[in-house]
């Protein structure tokens, strides 16, 4: 009974927090966002805005919609992702074309990147610039890059031409791994870019429609690719790849069945989780054939997020409402949290 | 001299036959003439509104702006002039019909009507009606039915119009319509051209709507020929072609563009004599799309169908008792860059009865069932009757079970991350409603209340596999109260109109108990004309209550009030030509307001427009 009130108490604090958000008038003091989660919210898709959640690490208060609450203006519409460097937050807006550059832990804006983009979708920092994914015009399959960000003055500085549909990105060392799912479409591709020339050293073919990317404690890369859905037409399996990263060349790749589209890999304490339709499954890294372990089951998690033996699954309801994210305990499978976030969870990130 | 008497005694009560006669075949005539009867007899007990065409000329760019300030419909605008959707009676835009001539044109494709593709001022009458109307008017005739009904003047001579606007960010309006009416033929066409760069501003931001501006041409034309005494052809035709660019939003800027066109061509052979009317109706329906996603470049997508139909419709009146069968049959095909060729192919028989149980008191029973290919179609249903208290005092009630039937997309959609779903069941919808109608002295004042539950309502949402699919997943009610209040007055030179509505309405999820997106509690809109010998000064007020943007009603839009003011002149006759010269000034007081979120509507605009009749 009493946690039962204090979870709704706590649910009535977030709801506060939403309304002052919507009303744009209310400022509280909110002190830092350091030590606790943030949750990027996508939005509506055609007429609104998307936001951030901060959760703090305690899961004691949930504040939505950070930074219109910090900084008096929207984010965009469809915040695809967050990127991080070490003191600054990169709030992707994929259908606005906008990246907007905060400090990450007190969401103030810092600026506003508008120019260069063609439909960005994540960023990842490496060899001291950034490196955001584009799909360029989804009608034209040869104007995909990826922008580079000068950190100093947040412009896009030059741009590295790609194959088809940009998205997971991934840095290790001076190298850049960009997975290509597809755009629209469906892709098979992922590019190795070395940051030290900013082109494009290798592009390696793999499992189609390769959605998320895992470098494991031995700096081996992992690509979940899905396959290709049946819509298509020409339904193919998942692959689980292995790519040595000192090589740069696929070690291994792991077949599911042809109906079984797998997504979200992750990587946690040593072993790798996906998702497969409703289960989440737990594979080895030691392992050449599938595992099969499953972890949770009966879930449709927008977006799933494994940290420090917590599971962090996100859940989009009918799309047109706040989300929730329900937080795991990945020992004893139960559930520690469920919170109520922005319209749309998209992203699950820790600061 | 007694022989003459007698003489002109007979030959007037032979006139008197004569003209007895007459007037029974006139009155028949008068039904034939009308592309839609159904609404003259078998629509008694339900709220039904007539927009003159005069106020068509008034607000006559769109339907939606038509109906804005003259109906209880609420709009949808993604921004001014882009895709317009109707709610009524709380009812979502594919529960709201739109008939053409008797013939229900809501897109195959998408289940609605877009209002901003419709341009009234060439109808005869546009008509409201509010309630389900699915027997009579077919799939989505649950909120209600927007009828657009062509007219036939025969005996009318010749007449000319042409109107021309211009105005505020270079709206422009060039209709042109001429009618020729003889004793046997009748002949109408009217053209619509109107352009517009639409780059109004984004009020308290430094922004413009910068990608808006549309181009429409719209067509009516039609033929009628009295064939003999009891035989009557006429022929209609509709074409609009649009191209508008898709404004952005707020937080987003825009690159599209769109593409609308729609041919509708109806041919009707009606055969009558004082009891019985039949009337063959054939007809063809197109309508495309083309979506530019960006209009700097060549690449589009697009839909289209196309629909042949056939009706035989035989109506059978002795004394009090009118009896209609109809019997539909038509076969449709679409296809598109997300729809393979998809072909569906309908059969429907309607039986309609009403019957005057005394000059006070008639009731009407309407049934209809229809065999389509690709889906179970409900048994439908309808009961109406209406009750003259007094001379002033009017009791109507109505119920009836309707349906919304799914589009093309819903069963048949392929493409990204998205699929039709051959499962899913057409919408069905149970309403009641209770109308009063009183009359003291100037005023009209009517009173309607109403309570619809619709099952089965079809959306769109990700199944397990992350695939968006239509499904029936959501159960629904609406009700609500309407309020309207009427007054005119008239001494000397001056005349004063003053009509007002008020709407409540309540739409509601019945599993969450929340209020539906984009459906207002309180709507109030007033319209008040003055006209002091040959100026005209009108007032259009609508207030809007907040909307939720979300379904766990945590996001609103805010309520907003806009106001509308015109001036006409109606210039002295100059050698037979009339001329009407008159200024409009829209959103006269400035106001910031949206109607869907992130997309403002226009700042206060002017337009000047000159009507000359010849």
């Amino acid at each position: 009974m009493k946690i039962r009130n204090v979870f709704l108490s706590l649910m009535i604090i977030g709801l506060f927090w939403s309304c002052s958000n919507d009303d744009g008038e209310i400022q509280e003091p909110l002190g830092d966002y350091a030590n606790g989660i943030l949750v990027s919210n996508e939005g509506p898709f055609s007429n609104g805005t998307g936001t951030v959640s901060f959760i703090s690490g305690d899961l004691s208060v949930v504040n939505n919609g950070i930074y219109k609450l910090t900084n008096g203006e929207d984010l965009g519409t469809v915040v695809q992702s967050i990127g991080f460097t070490e003191d600054e937050a990169f709030i992707v807006a994929n259908v606005s074309n906008r990246i907007n550059v905060v400090n990450r832990y007190t969401f103030e804006k810092i600026e506003s990147i508008t120019e260069g983009l063609n439909n960005p979708r994540y960023f990842v920092e490496a060899n001291g610039k950034g490196y955001v994914t584009n799909w360029g015009d989804t009608a034209d399959e040869t104007d995909d890059f990826v922008a580079v960000i000068n950190l100093q003055n947040y412009t896009v500085e030059g741009t590295i031409s790609v194959v088809m549909g940009p998205e997971a990105i991934l840095a290790k060392g001076d190298m850049v791994y960009v997975a290509h799912q597809g755009a629209w479409g469906q892709n098979n591709k992922v590019s190795v870019i070395n940051t030290t020339s900013n082109e494009v050293e290798k592009t390696l073919t793999i499992g189609d429609v390769p959605n998320s990317m895992q470098l494991d404690a031995s700096g081996n890369l992992w690509v979940l690719a899905s396959g290709k859905p049946a819509y298509t037409g020409d339904e193919t399996a998942g692959v689980l790849s292995k790519i040595n990263t000192v090589t740069n060349e696929v070690d291994t790749n792991i077949q599911f069945e042809t109906t079984q589209h797998p997504g979200s890999l992750n990587f946690d304490r040593g072993a790798l989780y996906y998702i497969l339709g409703d289960k989440v499954l737990q594979q080895s890294l030691s392992s050449t054939t599938l595992s099969m372990e499953t972890v949770l089951e009966g879930f449709g998690f927008y977006t799933m997020v494994v940290n420090n033996g917590r599971l962090y699954g996100t859940d989009a309801g009918d799309y047109a409402s706040k989300g929730t994210l329900t937080i795991y305990d990945l020992n004893t499978k139960l559930a520690i949290d469920a919170l109520t976030v922005g319209i749309v969870p998209g992203g699950v990130y820790f600061n | 001299m007694e022989r003459k008497q007698l003489f002109l005694f007979f030959m007037g009560l032979l006139a008197f036959a004569q003209v007895f006669g007459q007037r029974d075949s006139v009155i028949v005539l008068d039904e034939v003439i009308l592309s839609d009867a159904k609404l003259l007899h078998f629509s008694k007990g339900t709220k039904v509104k007539v927009v003159s065409d005069s106020t068509q000329q008034k607000n006559g760019t769109s339907l939606t702006d038509l109906l804005r300030y003259n109906s209880n419909i609420y709009f949808k605008e993604n921004g001014y002039g882009m895709v317009s959707s109707a709610s009524f009676r709380g009812t979502n835009a594919q529960q709201t019909a739109v008939v053409w001539n008797g013939i229900n044109i809501n897109s195959q494709l998408t289940g609605q009507t877009d209002f901003n593709t419709l341009i009234p001022g060439n109808y005869g009458d546009v008509v409201v009606r509010s309630g389900g109307g699915s027997v009579q008017y077919g799939s989505g005739a649950v909120g209600g039915t927007i009828l657009l009904n062509d007219s036939f003047k025969f005996n009318d001579g010749w007449k000319n119009t042409l109107l021309t606007s211009y105005g505020s960010f270079k709206t422009g309006k060039l209709a042109f319509s001429t009618s020729l009416g003889k004793e046997k033929t009748f002949f109408h066409i009217g053209i619509d051209h109107i352009t517009s760069d639409n780059d109004y501003k984004y009020l308290g931001t430094d922004r413009r709507n910068k990608n808006g501006a549309y181009d429409q041409l719209n067509v009516n034309a039609n033929v009628g020929f009295i064939l003999s005494d009891g035989r009557i052809l006429k022929l209609y035709h509709n074409t609009f072609s649009g191209d508008r660019d898709f404004s952005g939003t707020l937080a987003a800027p825009a690159d599209e563009n769109y593409r609308d066109l729609n041919h509708r061509s109806l041919i009707e052979l009606g055969s009558f004599d004082q009891r019985r009317v039949a009337r063959l109706k054939v007809g063809h329906l197109y309508e495309r799309y083309r979506y530019f996603p960006n209009k700097q470049r060549e690449e589009y997508s697009f839909g289209q169908a196309n629909t042949v139909l056939a009706n035989y419709d035989y109506k059978y009146q002795f004394n009090k008792i009118a009896l209609n069968g109809i019997v539909d049959v038509s076969s449709i095909w679409a296809k598109g860059t997300s729809i393979e060729n998809a072909q569906r192919k309908y059969a429907s028989a309607t039986f309609l009865f009403t019957h005057e149980l005394s000059d006070k008191w008639d009731y009407g029973v309407n049934l209809r069932q229809e065999i389509v290919s690709d889906y179970q179609s409900p048994f439908l249903f309808s009961m109406n009757s209406s009750y003259k208290v007094t001379k002033d005092y009017l009791i109507s009630m109505n119920a009836s079970k309707n349906y919304r039937i799914p589009t093309f997309n819903d069963l048949y959609w392929s493409g990204a991350g998205a699929s039709g779903n051959l499962d899913v069941l057409p919408e069905t919808s149970w309403q009641v409603e209770l109308g009063q109608t009183i009359k003291v002295g100037n005023i009209d004042l009517t009173l309607n209340g109403y309570s619809i539950t619709t099952d089965n309502l079809i959306q769109w949402r990700p199944n397990a596999q992350g695939i968006w699919m239509a499904m029936n997943v959501q159960d629904v009610s609406q009700y609500g109260l309407e309020l309207g209040l009427d007054w005119k007055r008239k001494w000397g030179d001056q005349e004063l109109v003053w009509e007002s509505e008020y709407t409540f309405t309540k739409s509601i999820d019945n599993e969450t108990n929340k209020q539906l997106l984009y459906v207002p509690e309180h709507m109030l809109r007033s319209n008040l004309a003055y006209q002091y010998k040959k100026l005209v000064a009108f007032y259009q007020f609508l207030y809007n209550g907040s909307v939720f943007t979300t379904t766990d009603n945590s996001g609103t839009l805010p309520s907003y009030t806009v106001s509308n003011i015109g001036l006409d002149y109606h210039w002295p006759r100059i050698s037979k030509i009339k001329f009407v010269l008159g200024l409009k000034v829209n959103n006269l007081f400035n106001k910031n307001y949206q109607n869907v979120a992130y997309r403002p509507m226009p700042n206060r605009n002017f337009q000047l427009q000159l009507i000359t009749k010849f």
